[in-house]
């Protein structure tokens, strides 16, 4: 999920809730909903979540969880979803796929040998977002009235795209590349219990004397989610070699190295497939009764489970705010 | 510079409005008196507080602006008898305050003006309809509406002439019906919003019963509620977000 390695480059901020109170915010869904089904199988007994017919849903209770935090703080969340897989990460997903069954089989055996907490810690590992979380979390989604784009491909790429337009105020992901694919402004760890992160792309380029064109071949220097990066490379070093050669190319020639398909994936950030046909209503009006009965009813969600985070989502919700008349 | 002398009671009633709202405050010590804006963090209600010079004994500033924690402050005032006076001198050097009453003397650490959240804008509101209550008469309302809700609703009939609180429960409901006479004045209007009483009550617990409050209400505004204290030289004006009435 991106490379770990633009933490060292990127010009990040720690920012209060209250700063970015009344927002917009374009979150990558896929990252977003991952974080949330990962802590809510951790934390949250199978029971809670599986249907008699053996459904898994922890998104449901993940998405209600993570939807009254971004209330609260008075964020407006507009969800955007990946399209398809892009073919340059064939390879990434495979890695992921391996990684997962991995997991599995060792979930297997603790379950086996009767280790609860090994096998808690290990099945937070082994989700994938199956088609029943896809249609679910879109139909609670749609419930709570919150806005949904869908991407033509990277939902970061789009999310990005909407955000230089100005549509939104910030892009929310926990990646970093979303700084690749030009979004101004990334708030990170809206998902954690603390404060958010502000990532800045000018700050960024300003601050390594960069332009937007050599972020990306700073990044593909380091490795993407489509390449692997170039041996012996990390940040600095890549900082320094784009700097003195101008460009990927530059650095390519005078190190004699090669990246695949160097060409389109430096598009594939510079130019993402995006589209600008999308159109979303910040004025949410959720019926909770309604998607409360969706989770617990048709989806069969213990209610004690998420009682308290709708009644928070209701709260949040219908208490207007003085801002509103300023 | 600023020293003043002001009546305990003055000067608990002054921090009493503002600290049912929030913790710490900016004051602004100004020539003709003091001024206080405040809104919680969640921005849903605000306090507008103005003492006037002539509601101290003796009152000189020139306008500066200092930081308080206010339990701390209410904790030392609240030290005084109410018809004891409370001498309040601002050290420029040290940024403390000196409060001493009765023998009794406190310096206070003041908080950097600037660590304290910003001063709100005064929301532009259209209100169409006014009421005039007596404290007592809010306070049976809201008091009777808790009891049966987290909201109430406030309304008034334009055709009966008359002011109306609401409050629906799971169970129970609660109706108080104050018709013109049960009023000091009404400018009636269509007016209809819903508010929570978290924050109500808290602002209703500042207000005294023999307060005379004005009541600006629109349809699914925010409501004002105005009242004066310390012989009319103290006024605070309250602001407070409604809620979204469901169908």
């Amino acid at each position: 999920m991106g490379n770990a390695a633009l933490r060292d480059i990127a010009a990040l901020q720690t920012v209060s809730w209250e700063e970015v109170a009344g927002s917009v915010v374009a979150i990558d869904a896929h990252n977003w909903l991952y974080r949330y089904l990962t802590t809510t199988v951790k934390f949250t007994a199978d029971e809670a979540y599986t249907t008699s017919e053996g459904d898994k849903v922890a998104n449901l209770v993940g998405t209600v969880t993570g939807l009254a935090k971004l209330f609260e703080h008075d964020l407006t969340p507009v969800f955007v979803f990946d399209g398809g897989v892009t073919e340059l990460k064939d390879d990434e997903v495979e890695r992921r796929r391996e990684k997962r069954e991995a997991a599995e089989e060792r979930l297997a055996e603790a379950r086996d040998r009767g280790d609860g907490v090994e096998a808690a810690r290990l099945s937070a590992r082994t989700q994938r977002l199956t088609s029943v979380i896809h249609e679910t979390t879109r139909e609670l989604l749609s419930q709570l009235d919150v806005p949904v784009v869908e991407a033509p491909a990277e939902g970061e790429a789009q999310a990005s795209y909407m955000a230089r337009r100005g549509d939104v105020d910030y892009v929310g992901s926990e990646d970093y590349d979303t700084l690749l694919f030009g979004a101004p402004e990334t708030l990170r760890q809206l998902t954690s219990s603390g404060d958010p992160e502000l990532m800045s792309l000018a700050a960024t380029l300003d601050g390594h004397d960069l332009t937007w064109e050599q972020l990306v071949d700073v990044g593909i220097l380091c490795g993407t989610d489509f390449n692997d990066g170039v041996d012996g490379i990390g940040p600095k070093t890549a900082l320094k070699t784009v700097r003195k050669h101008g460009d990927l190319w530059g650095v390519l020639d005078a190190r004699g190295a090669h990246v695949p398909n160097g060409d389109r994936i430096r598009s594939l950030f510079l130019n993402p497939p995006v589209t600008e046909d999308y159109a979303f209503d910040t004025d949410i009006r959720p019926d909770v009764d309604a998607a409360q009965a969706y989770v617990t009813e048709e989806w069969e969600v213990d209610p004690d489970a998420v009682a308290r985070w709708f009644d928070r989502i209701e709260e949040a919700t219908t208490q207007t705010g003085l801002d509103d008349w300023t | 510079m600023f020293e003043a002398i002001a009546s305990a009671s003055t000067l608990g009633d002054a921090l009493d409005s503002v600290s049912v709202l929030v913790d710490e405050c900016k004051i602004r010590l100004n020539e003709d008196g003091l001024a206080i804006r405040a809104v919680d963090p969640a921005n849903v209600g605000m306090v507008d507080l103005d003492l006037e010079a002539g509601a101290f004994e003796s009152y000189d500033a020139d306008g500066g602006v200092i930081g308080v924690n206010l339990a701390r402050l209410e904790d030392i005032a609240s030290m005084a008898n109410a018809d004891d006076l409370v001498h309040l001198e601002l050290d420029e050097e040290t940024r403390k305050l000196h409060i001493q009453m009765d023998g009794l003397s406190y310096t206070l650490a003041l908080i950097d003006p600037d660590s304290i959240r910003q001063e709100p804008d005064i929301p532009d509101l259209d209100l169409s309809a006014e009421i005039v209550v007596e404290g007592a008469q809010l306070s049976r309302g809201v008091t009777a509406a808790d009891m049966v809700s987290d909201h109430i609703r406030l309304r008034v009939d334009p055709d009966d002439e008359a002011f109306l609180v609401e409050a629906q429960g799971d169970t129970d409901d609660v109706d108080l019906e104050l018709s013109r006479e049960d009023l000091i004045d009404l400018k009636a209007g269509g007016a209809d919003s819903l508010f929570s009483l978290d924050y109500l009550k808290d602002m209703n617990k500042a207000i005294a019963s023999d307060a005379e409050v004005t009541i600006e209400l629109g349809e699914e505004f925010p409501v004002k509620l105005h009242y004066g204290f310390g012989e009319g030289l103290g006024n605070v004006t309250y602001m407070l977000a409604p809620r979204i009435q469901s169908d």
